[in-house]
């Protein structure tokens, strides 16, 4: 079948023919402001011509979300593909935080534009700044993506209570993080010092990938995301079934 | 042709100019995947160290060299730390986060992971991996390369045969493995392994090739002598699609090409190797199409004389690279000005053999090592091993320090990694 003729197919046409430049785009978008992402300089494989091993499985432990409840991570890993990345928000670097936020946002709008994707993804950011990140905190950052479900896809804005409960998070994902104070404007200004790691998580809440700054561009997540999707419907298709139980 | 998901076209949509620039490399030689480069004065070298029976312990060791010139120990060895075992040790590299330094040797399947950041000057053993002979099937663990939460490990050769057919293993941090691929020997590959390098932009992983347990644990002074073994070195260069980890194509690169750097420039797309046995330097990178090429570009010495080039060190802008012969102990730099025609602009013997070179990220200092392999370095007066350090002033190499290796009972020195003060944890 020529996608071309696919309905859905013909409106992305439209707009990718009527969209010449980045501020239309963002309108086009939505209300957020999306800062246009650089194209990838490569063609990437084709989603399910690869495959995404299992890294690790992700640590559990108790969390906050901005309603000041307790729940365990595992409640915002497992039974949905999971986008979780580690932030703090007085974070400047632009090559940390704020590109994953942005990354973040890019992909919710594509997932949105993605009837295949409803329901299937959910977004996970989680402080690792207890001290100063509070629920309440966390919910001034999160606006109005805390509770905007377009897509049918939540993101959820989590913390914890004390660098008790975040370490064994911290190290069960391989998130090095370290209190550095930056001086350079005369006035000792305190940073957690990061290497910015992003997390695909399948399903039954194994990693599947790690994006740092060099790997994370919206286009490679929203591939993985569809191979593992791909991965899912192979597994569970009856030519598979039969195959498996010979 | 199947359905395509809108979310991707308004991707393609959305992106619209050029990569934003992103520094990365370190001390100039290493994954582009690590963070906290140290880009003012380095505090230590690491020096990967093999054992040498009868000298010290005779156990392969990591060794802590004070290497900052206003410190009181400048040029002295700060700590050792022995791993009981005497393995070929070789090469080593850093974690993605650089918490960790993970090292092995070439008779062996060991990986040892040891903790450079709560005691930079002091790193503890923190690991020993012992599964990638039974887990992938290869043997002799040579490079080190983080990737995001994983290290990819080149291998040598393999447990069944001890030939060059090899590949890599990937594992995650915490050292549990993941998968393996096998080196290509369809399309001209010829499953031999060595170095590895990745450029992120392109999506585009580059692997060498070398020669299996059989040969390098072998007498060198053997080895040449034996036509059939000899005939035994990788003569290819393999681009992969990183993403797939797939090999995408085969490259000729005759007499066994070595150490992979990737330019350090972030406008450039291409990468240099030399080979040993023929002592020339190729030039991976795109044609005017877009199809990925490797040509000779140049040579280092004699090739008659088979100086042996065996590691190289590119500067941060992808301007110069030095180049360490190991027969005749010299050390070249090479104008890289136009990557297509390097043109040779000094040469200073550094050693009575010479193997490794690192430089700083500034590129004022450089540091050389001695040691080959166990069974290849020169006999008698020949066999120095040390650690020397060089200041460069753009035009000439001045010797600031040396440790001998053999009079401090170390061993031979052979990798070596740059720490700091700074990258202290916690």
């Amino acid at each position: 079948m020529n996608a071309w003729r696919n309905p859905r197919n013909n409106l992305a046409l439209a707009l990718l023919l009527g969209l010449f430049g980045g501020l239309f785009i963002a309108r086009a978008l939505g209300a957020h402001r999306i800062d246009p992402f650089p194209a990838l300089s490569f063609a990437p494989p084709p989603p399910g011509s690869y495959i995404l091993h299992r890294i690790m499985p992700a640590p559990d432990g108790p969390v906050v979300g901005i309603d000041g409840r307790s729940r365990p991570l595992s409640q915002y890993t497992r039974g949905q593909m999971t986008l979780l990345g580690f932030i703090y928000t007085t974070c400047v670097d632009p090559e940390g935080c704020p590109l994953a936020y942005r990354v973040f946002d890019t992909l919710k709008k594509a997932i949105a534009a993605t009837p295949a994707l409803t329901g299937k993804v959910r977004f996970v950011t989680l402080s690792f700044d207890p001290a100063r990140d509070t629920p309440d905190v966390m919910r001034r950052y999160a606006g109005s993506r805390a509770v905007d479900m377009s897509g049918g896809l939540r993101w959820y804005f989590l913390t914890t209570r004390s660098a008790r409960e975040l370490m064994p998070l911290v190290e069960g994902f391989g998130q090095d993080v370290r209190v550095t104070y930056d001086r350079s404007s005369g006035r000792a200004r305190r940073e957690l010092s990061h290497v910015l790691k992003v997390f695909l998580i399948d399903r039954a809440g194994d990693v599947r990938e790690i994006y740092s700054s060099l790997f994370l561009h919206p286009q490679t997540v929203l591939n993985d995301i569809e191979t593992l999707l791909m991965e899912e419907s192979l597994r569970s298709s009856p030519a598979s079934v039969t195959k498996n139980t010979r | 042709m199947g359905y395509i998901y809108p979310g991707r076209i308004v991707l393609f949509v959305i992106a619209c100019w050029a990569f934003a620039g992103t520094a990365f490399g370190d001390e100039t030689c290493n994954s582009p995947y690590i963070s906290k480069l140290i880009k003012g004065q380095e505090d230590y070298v690491y020096v990967w160290t093999l054992g040498v029976e009868g000298l010290g312990d005779g156990f392969d060791k990591l060794i802590t060299i004070d290497v900052d010139p206003k410190s009181k120990s400048y040029g002295k060895v700060l700590n050792t730390l022995s791993t009981g075992a005497r393995v070929e040790a070789h090469h080593m590299g850093f974690t993605d986060d650089r918490r960790h330094i993970w090292a092995g040797g070439l008779s062996d399947n060991r990986i040892w992971v040891f903790d450079v950041a709560t005691d930079p000057a002091r790193p503890k053993l923190v690991r020993t991996i012992a599964d990638l002979g039974e887990k992938s099937g290869y043997l002799g663990p040579h490079t080190y390369y983080a990737l995001p939460g994983r290290m990819l490990v080149q291998a040598l050769s393999n447990t069944k045969d001890k030939s060059g057919r090899t590949g890599m293993a990937l594992y995650n941090n915490n050292g549990q493995f993941i998968a393996s691929y096998a080196m290509p020997t369809e399309g001209g590959g010829d499953g031999y392994g060595y170095d590895l390098a990745v450029n992120p932009k392109k999506n585009a992983l580059l692997t060498s090739s070398f020669t299996g347990h059989a040969n390098y644990m072998r007498p060198l002074g053997d080895l040449i002598k034996d036509g059939e073994a000899m005939k035994k070195f990788g003569n290819s260069m393999a681009l992969w699609d990183l993403k797939a980890m797939k090999p995408k194509k085969i490259f000729s690169v005759p007499g066994a090409p070595l150490e992979i750097r990737w330019s350090l420039n972030p406008k450039d797309d291409w990468a240099i190797t030399a080979t040993a046995l023929t002592a020339k330097l190729w030039l991976v990178k795109q044609d005017g199409r877009g199809e990925w090429i490797a040509k000779d570009v140049g040579t280092v010495g004699d090739p008659a004389k088979t100086p042996l080039p065996v590691d190289i060190s590119i500067t941060q802008d992808g301007k110069g690279l030095w180049v360490n012969t190991f027969m005749d102990g010299m050390t070249r730099y090479f104008d890289l000005t136009n990557p297509e025609a390097p043109k040779q602009t000094y040469e200073k013997i550094t050693g009575k053999q010479v193997n490794m070179v690192s430089q700083s990220w500034d590129g004022k200092r450089l540091y050389i090592t001695s040691s080959l392999l166990a069974n290849w370095d020169k006999g008698g007066s020949d066999n120095e091993q040390f650690l020397r350090g060089f200041a460069w002033n753009g035009k000439e190499l001045s010797q600031k320090f040396e440790i001998d290796f053999t009079k401090e009972k170390l061993g031979r020195a052979h990798h070596m990694k740059l720490g700091s003060k700074a990258l202290r944890a916690g």
